[in-house]
This record gives C-alpha cells, structure tokens and sequence, in this order.
C-alpha cells in the first residue's frame, strides 16, 4: 500500500508547485493508480479491508476506531469499487443481493445493530463518567431490574459501594422513579434468589473497623453446618435464613473475619462451598475481594463471544471504579492474568473509546 | 407540632449550665429548677449547654444528672437530654436487648419515623454501638418475626405522594389471602409491608376495607401468637396508618387505673414532646374521658409528674 500512498502526493507536490490547484490525481494516472490496485498483492488489499472492518469493529475489539474509517472516508473518495470490494469481503456482514438489474451487497441488520452498539460505546462511557455516581448506581439498578437481565449487576451495586454511597444511590433511585430499590427488587425478582437480593440492597452497613472474633467465629461454625445440611438434603443456601442474614447484616470487615476463619475451619473457602449458587458466589467475592471481582468482570469483557452484558461490565467497572479502587483492580488484574490492565484495554479496544478508558484507568 | 415550649429570650448556654451547676450543689438537688431549664430548651440547645457544662465543670452533665436524679424522673431526663436520634437509637438498643418482650418499640421507631429520621438513627446506633441496628435485630430473632422486624428496619421507603391506584388493588387482594390463610405463608405479605411506601401502603388499606368492609386491622387472624409477629405485624399496620391515634391507644393503656406504665409514658412523651405531641393529644382526647395532662396529673406524682407536664407544655 505504501507505493500508493507515495505515488498520491508525489501527484499533489507537483500540482501544488504550478498554481493553487485541487489536489487530486490527473484522470490518466488515476487510471494509472486502478491498474496497479488490480495487480497489487491480494495480501495488501486483505490487510486494508480487515483494518477497516476492525475499525469498524465487526471483528472482536470494543469501540470504534474513528480515525482509521475517517482515513478510509478520505483515501476512498470516489472510488466506490473500493468500499464495493470492502463490501465483498465481508459477507457475515453484507449480503449480496440481486434484483433491479444489479448486484448490491446489503448490510445485515445484525451488523447494524452491532455497530451502533460500537459507535455508542464512548458516548455511553461519557454521559455515564459526567453522571453523579448514586444516579450512575440507580439507574443500571432500575435497568437489571426491567430488562430482567442476571441480577449481578445488583449484587455489584450493593456490596462494593460505601454504605453511604448505597444509601445516595438509594435516594437517588426514588428520585428518578418515584419508588424504592427495595420495593422494586422485592417485585421484580421472583425466584430464589430474591430474599438475598433485597436483603443486600437493603443494608446499611456499619463502616466501622469494630470486628469480634468470636462471633466471626460463631458465625463461621453456623455457615459451616448450613453448607453441610444442605448439601445433604439438596436444599438451596441463597434461602437459607442464616446464610442470608450474615452476608445481608453483618460489616465488610466482620465478614472477612468470618470468611478467613470459614476457611481455615474448613480448608476451602466459603466462596468454593457455594458452587452451583452463582449469586451468593458473586455476594462473597464482592464483600471479600471487589478488587479480584473486577478485574474477572473486566477480563469477560475482552473475551471471546463475551456477549452485550459482559461487554457494558468493562464500561461500568472503569466509570464506577475510576477514583474508588482502580489501583488495586488494576494489581489484581495483573496477579490474575498476568498481564497489565493497560495494555489489556489497549489491545481490545479502540478509538476515543479505548482513549478514554484508558485515561479513566491511568498509568 | 411539639409541646414543648422555649422562651422568647433564652439565656445563654454558659448561663443554664451554671444555673445546672447551683442546682446540683449542696444538700439535695433542686429539680424544679432542673425541669425549669431543660425542659423548656429544644435538642440544639440542650446540646450546646452540655457542651458548656463539660467544658466549665470538666464533668459530663448526663452522668451529673443520673447521679443527682433518682427513678421515672431521672430515667425520663436521661433520654430527654439526648440528640433525639441518639435517643431512639439507645431505646431500639435496650429493646433489642430483650427483643421477644420488647419488639413493640422496634417497630415503633422503624414506622412512626420519616424514612429519613430513621436513617439518621441508624447512623447514630452504628456510633455508639459499633455495629448495625439491623444485625442486632436479625441476629436476635427468627422467622416471620424476624422477616418482618428486619424489613421494617432496614427498608428507606419512597417518601413521596406517587400512589399507583392499580398496585393497591391488587396488593390489598395479595394482602385479604395471606390474612386468611393464618400466619403461614406471609412472604408476600412482609413483602409489601415491608418495601413499599407509606402513601402507597395507606391506598392498599383503603382498597381493603372498600373490598371487605372491615380495615386491615380488624381482618388479621386473633390467636394468641407465642412468636410475636402476629402482633408487631398488627403495630407496624396501626403507626403506619394512623400514628397519633396509635401512640394516643398506647397512651391510654399506660395510664389505666390498674397500673400506670411509666417506661411507656416515658418513652412516647420524651420522644414526640419536640415531635408530634400535639396531634396525639387531640387523637387522646377523642376517645379518654379526659385530656392527656389530666390522665398525667391523676397517674403520676413528684418531679417525674412536673417534667412530664412541662414537656406537654403545661
């Protein structure tokens, strides 16, 4: 591609140096330029065409990258057996179609749908960054809760947040919608995991550093038997009354007391023993490590076939956690994955997008 | 509105805490003059003179006052002279101290206080206590007392006038089954007591006793209930409706003739005094032979009577 770059403004310098004329190429060695495309490399033209597509993010990456379609836009001008080319490489994405006497390669709505969904990706971020952080809470609360989506996002809300920042959350949700968390949740989530979701949405926590031995190791004892019991009689832990009552009532550092000597009575931690009931699994490791959890939440993101919730987690856990707990998600994320959170971002997603995450996530 | 009454032109903080001070001093206490002062000063003010009192005597003025103050009288200015948060906060304390006799007050405070009131005293019982008023009340109960009284307590309900006419109707049908069908299956039950908001809770009763002829109240199974919950739920149902006519019903029972209830007395007065006691007097006055002084007058004696009547702005 480089020669064809070259031979572009070896054509402009010498236009410019005889009078103030359009830089554009002379018709003959515009032809010139379509006969040597014809001949180029197929490998070139390959390469061209899946960096578009990539900027364009309709293979894996998040965001869109603004710079390279606008380079595109530019180097394409009046060349649309370019983008018809463009077109034909990709038909996951476009169609061919006849009929009227003309082949067309239409676009799949599909694909449409995903790019808006790229193309949205920074202005989310932004609107979401310029947002109060209790309204920011609120409302993807009041979205898990009428989109009917897996009530993680609840379980985030409610045990990373700062019992004040819960409690401005809380305010903020009667503010937007004229009734409490509480009651929505109670309403909407109808199985059985709905006691233990109304209970950490719920809670007040005391912030204090107070934290009794005993009565972690009390409680630890009675969690121990209830893991037992159940997985005896195949009854479910999200309902069992003590289960729900510790991990809703009890202080974030009383709970870690209590998960630290779950496991050195038991030699597996509480968080193994509720295998099988993903929203419990979710409470402890947000009450325990918020860090650890998003660093996974961030690295779902990136993966393959991550779908739309996986996603919007990398937009949220970035926005929300920016000035809480990024340095310590961000040493997480390298002790698990063995690589820094930076270059993470930066490989997977693009444009202002990745710009902006990235500034929000710092060195 | 409040009884209580403060004068026009209130002397200084420096000026009550020396006046405090000539009270205590000598033989005996003068606690004419003690009412005289703390009583007719609203929480700020009560603040601000023991602060001063502390900084010109180097001693708390609380612990002064319960060692120169005996009985009702002293334990009724004890909680008197409290932020009134921190009141409710030490009162839901000592009821979740013995919960099984005492639940009544914990679902006084969790639904007779605005939603916010009731998050500033959780916020005063995690200083004092260094733990949740939430944990205390789980960690003490079971079953459906403890779904109710947890719910009651944690809850941050909507505080608006937004009333969805439809959602009563069918919650006041969801509400006609539970009672029903006994004291079984009341998750649902709990559920709407516990969450949703108080304006939205009175048009679910309304829709009831339009649907049955009878209120809420009255609908609710009879038995006696060795758990409790039958009866904080039928408390927690009264002071959402109706607190004043609630607080005037338990008014009335604590100043019967076979006994007067003084911690009880103590309690309602003390707390609504710069509250709401107006309006719970005149609820008192419509179904007592007498006015609420007068019942204080008759049923009580000695200093603990004169600060009860100067709360009630006698």
């Amino acid at each position: 591609m480089q020669h064809l770059v070259g031979q572009a403004s070896s054509n402009s310098s010498s236009a410019a140096s005889a009078s103030p004329v359009r830089l554009r190429p002379s018709p003959s060695s515009r032809r010139d330029q379509q006969h040597r495309e014809r001949d180029a490399p197929a490998a070139a033209m390959a390469d061209e065409h899946q960096e578009l597509a990539r900027a364009f993010s309709g293979m894996g990456g998040l965001g869109v990258d603004e710079a390279a379609v606008v380079s595109a836009v530019g180097r394409w001008r009046r060349q649309p057996e370019k983008r018809t080319q463009f077109r034909r490489s990709f038909p996951g994405f476009f169609t061919a179609t006849s009929g009227g006497g003309g082949v067309m390669e239409r676009c799949e709505d599909e694909y449409v749908r995903q790019l808006e969904a790229e193309f949205a990706r920074f202005k989310d971020a932004a609107v979401l960054w310029a947002m109060h952080p209790w309204e920011r809470d609120a409302r993807w609360a009041h979205h898990v809760l009428h989109k009917a989506h897996p009530p993680a996002v609840l379980v985030e809300v409610a045990c990373t947040r700062a019992a004040d920042d819960l409690l401005g959350a809380r305010r903020a949700y009667h503010a937007l919608y004229h009734r409490s968390l509480e009651e929505d949740v109670a309403y909407r989530v109808r199985d059985a995991s709905a006691a233990l979701l109304v209970g950490l949405v719920s809670a007040y926590r005391y912030e204090g550093t107070r934290v009794s031995e005993e009565l972690a190791k009390e409680e630890a004892k009675a969690l121990a038997a209830a893991v037992k019991s159940a997985s005896a009689t195949g009854a479910k832990l999200v309902q069992n009354d003590l289960v729900v009552r510790v991990l809703a009532t009890r202080s974030k550092p009383q709970l870690r007391a209590t998960f630290r000597i779950y496991k050195e009575l038991n030699g597996k931690t509480l968080e193994e023993d509720f295998a099988g009931e993903l929203c419990l699994q979710e409470a402890v490791k947000c009450l325990d490590s918020p860090a650890r959890y998003f660093g996974e939440l961030i690295n779902g993101a990136f993966k393959d076939g991550a779908d739309k919730q996986a996603k919007a987690a990398l937009t949220r856990v970035v926005v929300s956690r920016s000035e809480a707990d990024m340095e310590e998600i961000k040493d997480a994320y390298a002790k698990q994955f063995g690589a820094k959170l930076t270059d993470a971002v930066a490989k997977n997603a693009h444009g202002h997008y990745k710009d902006a995450l990235l500034a929000m996530i710092g060195k | 509105m409040a009884t209580i009454t403060v004068p026009q032109a209130v002397p200084s903080s420096a000026e009550d805490a020396a006046a405090l001070m000539k009270a205590f001093q000598g033989w005996g206490t003068d606690e004419k003059a003690v009412i005289a002062i703390l009583a007719h000063r609203n929480s700020f003010q009560r603040k601000e003179i023991m602060l001063e009192y502390e900084e010109m005597y180097n001693e708390s003025l609380i612990q002064r006052l319960q060692s120169e103050l005996s009985g009702d009288f002293e334990r009724a200015m004890y909680y008197w002279i409290l932020d009134p948060m921190e009141r409710q906060a030490v009162m839901a304390n000592a009821a979740t101290k013995c919960i099984q006799e005492e639940y009544k007050i914990i679902v006084e405070i969790a639904c007779a206080n605005s939603p916010a009131e009731l998050v500033a005293i959780k916020k005063a019982y995690h200083v004092i206590y260094k733990c949740s008023l939430e944990e205390d009340v789980a960690a003490r109960t079971r079953g459906n007392l403890r779904s109710l009284l947890l719910a009651l307590v944690s809850t941050y309900r909507y505080d608006g006038d937004d009333v969805d006419m439809g959602l009563a109707k069918s919650e006041a049908k969801i509400v006609h089954e539970a009672v029903r069908n006994g004291t079984t299956d009341h998750e649902e039950l709990i559920r709407i007591v516990g969450t949703r908001s108080k304006a939205q809770l009175k048009a679910t009763f309304i829709c009831f006793r339009e649907e049955h002829s009878t209120s809420i109240t009255k609908a609710l199974p009879h038995g006696t209930d060795r758990t409790g919950y039958l009866h904080a739920l039928r408390t927690a149902l009264r002071c959402i409706v109706d607190g004043n006519k609630y607080f005037a019903k338990v008014l009335r029972t604590a100043t019967r003739d076979s006994g007067t209830d003084e911690d009880t007395l103590t309690r309602v007065i003390v707390v609504h005094a710069e509250k709401d006691m107006k309006d719970i007097s005149a609820a008192f006055q419509k179904r007592a032979s007498c006015t609420l002084q007068q019942a204080i007058e008759k049923e009580t004696s000695g200093d603990y009577r004169s600060f009860l009547m100067a709360l009630l702005g006698s």
